[in-house]
């Protein structure tokens, strides 16, 4: 048997960021898979070392457009786990408010690539008008539609005055109509569900292995996630559940995703009514930050966000890491991409929703013979639920 | 080009490519596509491939590894193509202007005809350019 | 917290400079010793390893895990301290964590850290890469 190889990218005909696969395949099925990153490293841990901890949080902020508040709390968590700095409970709840609302709007956005990238493109655009009101939203609480600039080191950087609240509450109630209403379009579509069940499997024990976080592991059965194992800012005041789903495959990290953002809208409504009558402060002065380190975590839409700072006692830090979710994340699809066909790798390497989102490439597929013969993965992708679509109507 | 270029301005297909942003800029582009602010009601569509493109949207700070790909993907486009540089990233380096692997000038990468500050851009503003832009063509 | 008094317990001959905080614990442990840690805290007690950390200091250069236990929120923290800084090595814990290949990859782009036993030693983020970038997070005079 002859293996051929299947470069793909490093950029690709459409939208997001440039990455590059090659996919070792035999006949139709994936025999292996190996990555080259670095084609967005800006080197955001060395421009960390020159900024002051009030900058880095704004340097921090730029790393990801769409988890461009994770980033930050996970930040501040780190610094003020130097310190164990203590934040007012006002500022608790507008953190977890700004957080939870980036989850439904990264789950909305990974819900419509999701259909893009298997040729319903009715469910991008339903998906993507629905996550416009939470950008409003965020553009009440600060000002700006994405990097809202909202964390700072003992607090939040602004408040929200009650007529904003009610203004949030009119558009909360949207989302949620409208969210009941997409997710029973996903969840019972008949051809959505035999596309994507039992698609790109990562087992329990690889999920381990892999180290993988958030959706992605919660999907194979592994019940981690930062806002319940360690609860910090509003965690631990609100009320919401877990949701571990067992199968690993793409359609159930579909269903955790879909079944996470009512948690969000769970979370906002709850946050918003304690805002009503939570007084007080916003934000404590920190003068300065003590000799010493500090590991800071948050629960991103895609996973655990991690953040270690180390300080001299001098206004900046003498090392920043910062381990993004989709770094452990990616490795994984190892594992869940093999001996599966062609046509279903483009769902599965989207399944973990990596960073570089929007992972449509067309590809090129050289033999041995190197005679080239051009090969659309989107094309297949499509073809493949157009087929099943046409299987089940004449059912 | 006069006569071209009007036929050019009532449908301009774009290409996008991203050179090490943060993807947000990305996300407003596409953004852009759907139904809120719907710019194919303008004749604006995005393509799959650069051979089909009349314009051209870089983001990013454009790091060292990717710009001898930026640079092939333009030499690939066929002329005349105008390239739309959205984002702070591309202007002004936004806060990576310290980075070691930074491309210095991003004009001697490929040329930019427009820029688009912002980080990143509302899409009010990225129709404002096109609609610019469309207005240039007309003459 | 039951778990790091046990952990403590089982291997107290191989920690040394302890320092306790609120869920955090950071420890030193020697070269030769960071397998068999390792091996302890993600198979033993189930413990999933984070991401590790690598830092020039001027007594040498410092590796830092970090370990997570979902169940508690811990974290336990084992340092490797390397004296050389013009050769570093390090054993490898890959062949223990799948997970730890990209992260040591990393370490050995970054930092020129070498790690003994690793599957594929090579860069991960300047690999390809046409400039002149090489370990870019080492200070400048040492390098």
């Amino acid at each position: 048997m002859k293996a051929n190889k299947i470069p793909i990218g490093p950029f690709h005909p459409l939208l997001e960021e440039a990455e590059y696969f090659e996919l070792t395949v035999d006949g139709e099925t994936v025999v292996d898979i190996d990555m080259e990153i670095g084609w967005m490293h800006r080197g955001h841990e060395y421009i960390s070392e020159m900024k002051t901890f009030t900058q880095s949080i704004y340097l921090v902020e730029r790393i990801c457009g769409i988890c461009s508040t994770s980033h930050p709390i996970a930040c501040v968590h780190a610094i003020e786990d130097i310190d164990n700095i203590e934040i007012p409970v006002r500022a608790r709840y507008i953190r977890t408010l700004v957080g939870e609302l980036e989850r439904i709007h990264s789950h909305l956005l990974w819900l419509g690539l999701a259909g893009h990238f298997i040729g319903y493109d009715t469910l991008w655009m339903w998906a993507w008008k629905y996550r416009e009101p939470v950008l409003e939203m965020f553009e009440i609480i600060s000002g700006n539609r994405n990097h809202y600039g909202m964390m700072r080191v003992g607090g939040v950087a602004q408040d929200l005055d009650s007529a904003k609240v009610v203004e949030l509450y009119k558009h909360l109630d949207m989302i949620e109509k409208k969210m009941v209403m997409i997710s029973k379009a996903a969840k019972d579509d008949p051809v959505l569900k035999s596309r994507l069940k039992g698609v790109g499997v990562l087992s329990h024990e690889d999920a381990i292995a892999y180290c993988t976080v958030g959706p992605t592991s919660r999907a194979s059965g592994v019940p981690g996630d930062v806002r319940l194992d360690e609860p910090t800012d509003a965690y631990d005041l609100v009320d919401f559940n877990r949701i571990v789903l067992q199968n690993g495959d793409v359609y159930d990290k579909l269903v955790v995703r879909v079944l996470e953002t009512f948690e969000s809208i769970k979370i906002v409504r709850q946050c918003l009514d304690k805002l009503t009558t939570v007084t007080g402060p916003v934000l404590n002065n920190v003068k300065e930050i003590s000799p010493g380190e500090g590991i800071g975590r948050y629960e991103a839409p895609r996973g655990e966000v991690f953040h270690y700072i180390r300080s001299d006692g001098t206004n900046r830090p003498i090392r920043h890491k910062v381990r993004a979710p989709s770094y452990v994340n990616i490795p994984s699809f190892k594992a869940s991409c093999k001996g599966i066909p062609i046509a279903d790798a483009l769902i599965t390497l989207a399944s973990v929703d990596p960073c570089y989102c929007c992972t449509e490439r067309s590809l090129k597929i050289i033999d041995k013979n190197h005679d080239p013969c051009s090969f659309d993965l989107l094309k297949a992708s499509r073809e493949k639920t157009e087929r099943i679509r046409r299987e089940i109507n004449a059912d | 080009m006069g006569w071209y270029n009007k036929r050019l301005a009532k449908s301009l297909w774009v290409f996008h490519i991203s050179g090490s942003p943060c993807n947000n800029c990305d996300i407003e582009i596409l953004d852009l596509l759907t139904p809120r602010y719907d710019v194919e009601r303008l004749g604006i569509k995005l393509v799959g491939s650069i051979r089909h493109a009349d314009v051209l949207l870089v983001t990013g700070i454009f790091n060292q590894k990717i710009a001898p790909k930026i640079k092939k993907i333009y030499e690939q486009a066929p002329k005349p193509i105008f390239v739309v540089a959205v984002g702070t990233c591309v202007s002004s380096g936004c806060c990576f202007k310290e980075s070691y692997n930074r491309v210095e000038k991003r004009e001697e990468v490929i040329p930019i005809d427009m820029y688009i500050p912002g980080c990143p851009p509302k899409p009010e503003s990225m129709i404002e350019a096109v609609v610019k832009l469309v207005g240039v063509l007309n003459g | 917290m039951a778990e790091v008094e046990q952990f403590i317990r089982d291997m107290g001959a191989k920690i040394h400079a302890k320092i306790e905080k609120k869920r955090r614990l950071y420890f030193n442990v020697s070269n030769d010793d960071i397998q068999e840690i390792a091996e302890y805290l993600f198979k033993k007690m189930g413990c999933r390893l984070s991401t590790a950390t690598a830092m020039e200091m001027y007594h040498g250069i410092e590796i830092l895990y970090h370990f997570s236990l979902d169940k508690t929120g811990q974290y336990f923290c084992p340092r490797v301290v390397i004296k050389d800084k013009k050769n570093p090595k390090v054993n490898s814990i890959a062949s223990i964590i799948e997970g730890a290949v990209w992260i040591e990859r990393e370490m050995f782009d970054l930092w020129g850290i070498e790690f003994i036993g690793h599957p594929r030693m090579e860069e991960l983020l300047t690999i390809n890469h046409p400039g002149t970038v090489k370990h870019p997070l080492r200070f400048k005079e040492a390098a």
